[in-house]
């Protein structure tokens, strides 16, 4: 699947009084796996929304690809951009989790849907016959992934996909995102989960009170303590390692850090 | 200490569901303690947070075998799915988090120190003319915290309170738990934040499929932390460190 640039043009959005969004300006390149990060009531998710088409911007522009995204319906948008809600119950009604995930390709009439594949990918192939709401929470948020990711879009909006998920199932998402940015899919994040972001992205883009305050390589943001500490926040299990081992190459992955560390002398536990 | 909250070979299965959610469990809770319980999605950790306080089988139906004794007059409970939670008729944060006290019928007065308090504790005070319906996720989160907090319950079950939060308000409400349970209530959390549950817990169980497979000290028990398993892969005999700085001085430069 080829995938589309994302365009955010000086955009604003204000929940009545409340302004959301100042002055918004962003590009998302084809392929690229950027995660969206920064405090509560950033504005992450406000953003996230307008590229769906599911909010219009107060000012400014969204483009997807060529498509102007204020011209589009959102059911229109959904072919182009996947949208996995931070609260995926919203989005599950299917009475079996594979009709669920079926729901999308069989109303747009896609035989060759890889649902199986998808179903397999993420993990959920046991609980395929299973209704939706007899599914822990958690796995739910997989059934909503992988509902968005049989329909192959373009580009993929992932709101908080691993709130309440084990280790496994996180590295499921964490697998399935990168072999769809492979394959030229734009995928965003929006993740509190620094380890995830470490794991997933390789651009970090954090919000604050509405506005873009970084944008840089995931490798040099999770290493810049200080301009973590100044959003609250401190640096993944890895990058903390890495910091204080002065491990070659900032490794930010798990699998990094571990061979960064093969080699190394350990001392016993006296106890 | 008298037990707050005793299960003996606790059985409890849903309505409807074939194979019980929780399978023999026996566990005490008491005053001044932070347990955890963790385990993969489904492993029961959600519904031993509601057979501990009460609320199941009375409010979720289903079926309790074996003993169980609460002796917590105010049970409070967070979900991991905060907005369910709401009450729905308050119009600003602090009436909501003052429903709870008020509807026990406490004067006014106490009721709003209640809510204050509460507020404070979570750290959420600029909140509290807010509309709850226009809050974050992870606003409202705190929002639910507080409400439970506010009732002054006696054993307070948090599941997976910081799924919603960004990492520093995560951070604050771990760090304000010891002083809650110091000051009397006993708190059970389900996570699969080992990293942030390890700093706080007192105690933790780990389930599997409904049964507790380990119990103890946290340090004996929450093995699976990021900085464990980089330890564990990159060959650190065990005991295997837990955190970052005991993963630190564990190595020979």
């Amino acid at each position: 699947m080829s995938g589309f640039d994302v365009r955010v043009s000086g955009v604003r959005y204000a929940y009545g009084e409340r302004e959301a969004l100042r002055r918004v300006d962003l590009t998302l390149r084809a392929g690229e796996r950027v995660a969206l990060i920064g405090p509560n009531g950033a504005g992450k998710t406000t953003l996230t929304r307008l590229l769906v088409g599911l909010r219009r911007p107060t000012a400014g522009r969204v483009t997807v690809g060529d498509w102007e995204v204020a011209g589009k319906r959102p059911d229109e948008m959904a072919r182009r951009v996947g949208y996995v809600f931070q609260h995926a119950d919203q989005q599950l009604f299917a009475r079996t989790v594979a009709d669920d995930v079926n729901f999308g390709p069989r109303c747009l009439g896609r035989a060759a849907a890889p649902v199986r594949a998808v179903l397999d990918e993420l993990g959920l192939a046991p609980v395929a016959g299973v209704h939706p709401y007899d599914v822990p929470a958690p796995v739910r948020k997989l059934v909503a992934l992988a509902g968005v990711l049989v329909m192959e879009p373009g580009v993929l909006v992932l709101d908080e996909p691993t709130a309440g998920l084990d280790r496994v199932q996180r590295d499921r998402v964490v697998a399935a995102l990168r072999r769809r940015a492979d394959d030229g899919t734009t995928v965003l994040v929006v993740s509190h989960d620094l380890a995830f972001v470490a794991e997933t992205a390789e651009r970090v883009v954090v919000m604050r009170e509405g506005q873009i305050a970084e944008d840089r390589p995931a490798r040099e943001l999770l290493y810049d303590r200080e301009t973590l500490a100044a959003l609250g926040l401190r640096p993944p299990t890895t990058a903390q390692i890495g910091m204080a081992l002065e491990l070659p190459g900032s490794p930010i992955r798990a699998r990094e850090v571990v061979d960064a560390l093969r080699g190394t002398r350990w001392k016993e536990m006296p106890e | 200490m008298t037990a707050l909250v005793m299960l003996e070979g606790v059985t409890f299965t849903y309505p409807g569901a074939v194979q019980p959610a929780l399978a023999d469990v026996s566990l005490a809770l008491s005053a001044g303690e932070v347990l955890v319980a963790t385990g993969e999605s489904g492993a029961g950790c959600s519904t031993l947070l509601l057979v501990a306080t009460g609320f199941a089988p009375r409010v979720v139906g289903g079926r309790l075998r074996g003993n169980r004794r609460i002796a917590a007059e105010r049970c409070g409970i967070v979900f991991a799915r905060p907005w369910t939670q709401l009450t729905g008729l308050c119009s600003s944060v602090r009436d909501e988090i003052a429903f709870g006290p008020a509807s026990r019928g406490l004067p006014g007065d106490v009721v709003l120190a209640a809510a204050e308090r509460a507020m404070a504790e979570l750290h959420i005070a600029h909140l509290a003319e807010r509309e709850p319906s226009q809050l974050s996720g992870g606003e409202l989160q705190r929002v639910v915290v507080a409400a439970a907090l506010a009732l002054d319950p006696e054993v307070l079950a948090l599941d997976d309170p910081a799924a919603e939060l960004d990492p520093e308000a995560a951070d604050t409400l771990y760090d304000a738990l010891p002083a809650i349970a110091a000051a009397g209530t006993a708190i059970v959390i389900a996570t699969p934040d080992l990293e942030r549950a390890s700093r706080v817990a007192t105690r933790a169980v780990v389930l599997e499929g409904g049964r507790i497979v380990a119990t103890g000290r946290p340090a004996e028990v929450l093995g699976g932390t990021e900085a464990a398993r980089i330890a564990r892969a990159a060959g650190c005999p065990p005991p295997v460190p837990l955190d970052v700085p005991a993963l630190l001085r564990r190595v020979q430069r």
